[in-house]
């Protein structure tokens, strides 16, 4: 018998408990949770639908140009729109120097935020918060849409494969499988809502947010030694999500 | 899932529950924490049996969906797993006198075992896969496998000493 054959022989006797407990889980449950879960992503992505729609609509009533300088201030708070492009207020401006009020708008915090967030307006809409489903979601859409955002090579990854273990409600996850240029490997964005102390391991980034609670990010390379994927934009990605969670 | 589905996932459940279980149970070391996994897995097997056209590798489909749920759990950023290369408090570990014992000392040697490592142990030695089909199931290259193969089986050995013969190389 070879070592492999010994070892087989080993792992299959170590695997063949018959003191094992009976499952605890049977053909519907697992049926019953699976259209639970498509039932509520289904209802997510309507929701976030939604607020896309919404987010555009006020997008669209503030960017609309008008003729007066108040309407360009309105204007100088949506930098991606008017960025590059020369407003109503900006034949005034002399000797064609920028309009002030097309400059960028210092986000909150100041010297605190990361180099790659100036210019990104400070977030004023509501933190997302908490989530309210029965189990916390480890895909949620809401939080993933704000990863996208601050991570766009996120956009289209796909989700990495992750418990069904009913975490606390009040938590958001987002599990995704990235590549990063030549980096691939897992990164895994999580809510925690506020009272919730965690200690984290090497390498993961934690911020506190809006809501009180935190995010904790961790990116990590499908080898270990392999270049880490987002490495050096994990704090960026931190600091734009915490006052938008 | 259609109806025809509903009955193809059906016998597959009913077919494939315990040896999944099996499975989880040796990458994780606790049948509660088994369950879970292999409950997780399935759950996203029926979500996705539409979408995965070759029935045929639907074993490997779930081998890869329970493993890297495993890891992954292993992994999370705030609760990781400690390895060890020593026995939990310097305790002695039980002789593996029969069946019982040595199953008890092979789960608790694994449970000193990276969570990787042990995945790759346990595909190649539970699951019976070859080298490649280990790298393809964990997504990594054949050369990760034996390096892992080399480190999980040097870790137990050492965990486990003499506990074992069979962990011995032959010859």
């Amino acid at each position: 018998m070879t070592d492999d054959e010994r070892l087989a022989a080993l792992f299959r006797a170590a695997a063949t408990d018959t003191a094992a407990p009976p499952p605890r889980f049977d053909h519907d449950d697992v049926v019953a949770a699976s259209r639970r879960i498509t039932a509520r992503r289904r209802s997510a992505m309507a929701g976030g639908a939604l607020t896309v729609l919404a987010v555009l609509g006020i997008g669209a009533v503030v960017a609309i140009p008008g003729s007066s300088r108040d309407d360009a201030t309105s204007t100088a708070a949506a930098p991606f729109a008017a960025s590059g492009q020369a407003g109503p207020g900006d034949a005034a401006a002399p000797d064609g120097a920028a309009p002030e009020l097309a400059a960028p708008v210092p986000p909150a915090g100041g010297a605190d935020v990361p180099q790659a967030l100036r210019g990104v307006p400070p977030f004023t809409g509501t933190p997302l918060g908490p989530g309210t489903a029965e189990c916390a979601d480890r895909q949620d859409p809401a939080l993933r849409a704000f990863v996208e955002q601050v991570l766009p090579e996120v956009v289209g990854a796909p989700e990495a494969a992750t418990t069904m273990e009913c975490r606390p409600a009040g938590e958001r996850g987002v599990n995704v499988e990235v590549r990063d240029g030549d980096a691939a490997g897992l990164l895994t964005v999580q809510y925690l809502p506020p009272g919730v102390i965690v200690s984290l391991v090497s390498g993961a980034v934690s911020a506190p947010t809006a809501s009180g609670g935190t995010v904790v990010i961790y990116s990590r390379p499908a080898e270990t030694g392999a270049p880490v994927p987002f490495a050096g934009r994990v704090d960026t990605a931190a600091a734009f999500l915490a006052p938008r969670l | 899932v259609d109806e025809a589905g509903e009955r193809e996932f059906t016998e597959y459940f009913r077919v494939r529950r315990d040896a999944v279980r099996r499975t989880a149970f040796l990458l994780c070391g606790d049948w509660h924490r088994a369950d879970d996994h292999a409950q997780a897995a399935f759950v996203a097997l029926h979500r996705h049996w539409r979408r995965i056209r070759d029935h045929a590798a639907l074993d490997a489909w779930m081998r890869r969906t329970l493993v890297r749920a495993v890891v992954d759990e292993s992994r999370r950023p705030w609760r990781r797993e400690r390895s060890t290369a020593e026995p939990a408090d310097g305790t002695s570990v039980p002789s593996a006198s029969d069946a019982v014992a040595t199953r008890h000392v092979l789960v608790d040697g694994l449970r000193s075992v990276p969570p990787r490592q042990r995945a790759v142990l346990v595909l190649r030695f539970l699951e019976g896969l070859d080298i490649a089909g280990t790298a393809a199931a964990l997504g990594c290259t054949e050369g990760t496998v034996k390096s892992q193969t080399a480190h999980g089986l040097a870790t137990l050995r050492m965990v486990l000493g003499d506990s074992l013969d069979d962990l011995r190389p032959a010859g």
